[in-house]
């Protein structure tokens, strides 16, 4: 008996586009750590010591918050919809020379340590490289471009 | 010195060497090797050593300054790397690597921080 070969399907196209592996599992990577590290963090010192630098640990919650936004973001992006992530990215551009400013400027706003105060520093200035990386990825990525632009 | 003080700067420098092994497969485009994922899975071993070591000081009456910190240091320790792997666990491309050395170099830190707030 012989086999007839069945033509081969076409993939629906209505079915969600594939993600390719990138530089974005990388940033998506990082801003997880961000996401456990400042999330954790704002948690324990809203918690334990709130009154000692209300500032400092509010802007640490805003922090982790801008962190699980800007990972939704990225991987929206990775998806062909980089929209939110073009906004998102320049949202935590700004937060962090905002407070990082802030906190080398008036001081006793900041007793203790923000995760963006001085920019950073006590993340490797981790959190001031990130969102320009994410710019950049989101900017030159053919993964990152709306749908449709890619092939064009 | 404290048996806990070693143990700590071994997961720290093997971290180092598992870090830049990835970022090297992810810098050579390579797509990632099964003896990464081994290397990988070594540093979790020593980290879950590490954490046992930690867990084990305090249930010896030790108490750090900040014991919901340190805690987190012990959890974070163990639970980062089979995090990464599995979230790259169907992609082995050049990019995974990275994904490793980013939760290799993560673990190597929260090792140290575990020593500087014990």
């Amino acid at each position: 008996m012989t086999q007839v070969s069945e033509p081969p399907t076409t993939t629906p196209t209505t079915a969600p586009p594939k993600v390719r592996s990138g530089p974005h599992l990388v940033l998506l990577a990082l801003y997880a750590l961000f996401i456990l590290a400042s999330g954790s963090r704002a948690v324990v010192q809203i918690a334990t010591k709130f009154d000692e630098a209300p500032v400092a640990y509010v802007l640490s919650a805003v922090a982790a918050c801008t962190y699980v936004a800007g990972w939704f973001a990225i991987r929206r992006a990775a998806h062909g919809r980089p929209g939110f992530a073009r906004v998102m990215l320049w949202v935590e551009l700004g937060g962090v020379v905002v407070v990082g400013t802030l906190s080398l400027v008036v001081r006793d706003w900041f007793p203790d340590a923000s995760v963006w105060s001085d920019y950073g520093e006590g993340y490797g200035w981790v959190p001031a490289i990130l969102p320009v990386l994410g710019l950049i990825w989101v900017h030159r990525s053919p993964a990152a471009a709306p749908r449709g632009a890619a092939h064009e | 010195m404290s048996a806990l003080t070693p143990i700590a700067w071994i997961v720290a420098g093997y971290a180092v060497l598992v870090t830049a092994a990835a970022a090297l497969g992810a810098a050579l485009r390579a797509p990632r090797p099964r003896w990464l994922d081994q290397l990988a899975w070594m540093l979790e071993l020593l980290a879950a050593v590490l954490a046992v070591g930690a867990l084990g000081s305090l249930a010896r009456g030790h108490r750090p300054e900040s014991l919901s910190t340190h805690l987190g240091y012990v959890a974070a320790v163990v639970v980062i790397m089979p995090v990464a792997l599995l979230s790259v666990r169907e992609d082995r491309g050049p990019w995974s690597s990275g994904v490793v050395a980013v939760a290799a170099l993560a673990t190597g830190v929260v090792a140290v921080r575990i020593l500087m707030t014990r």
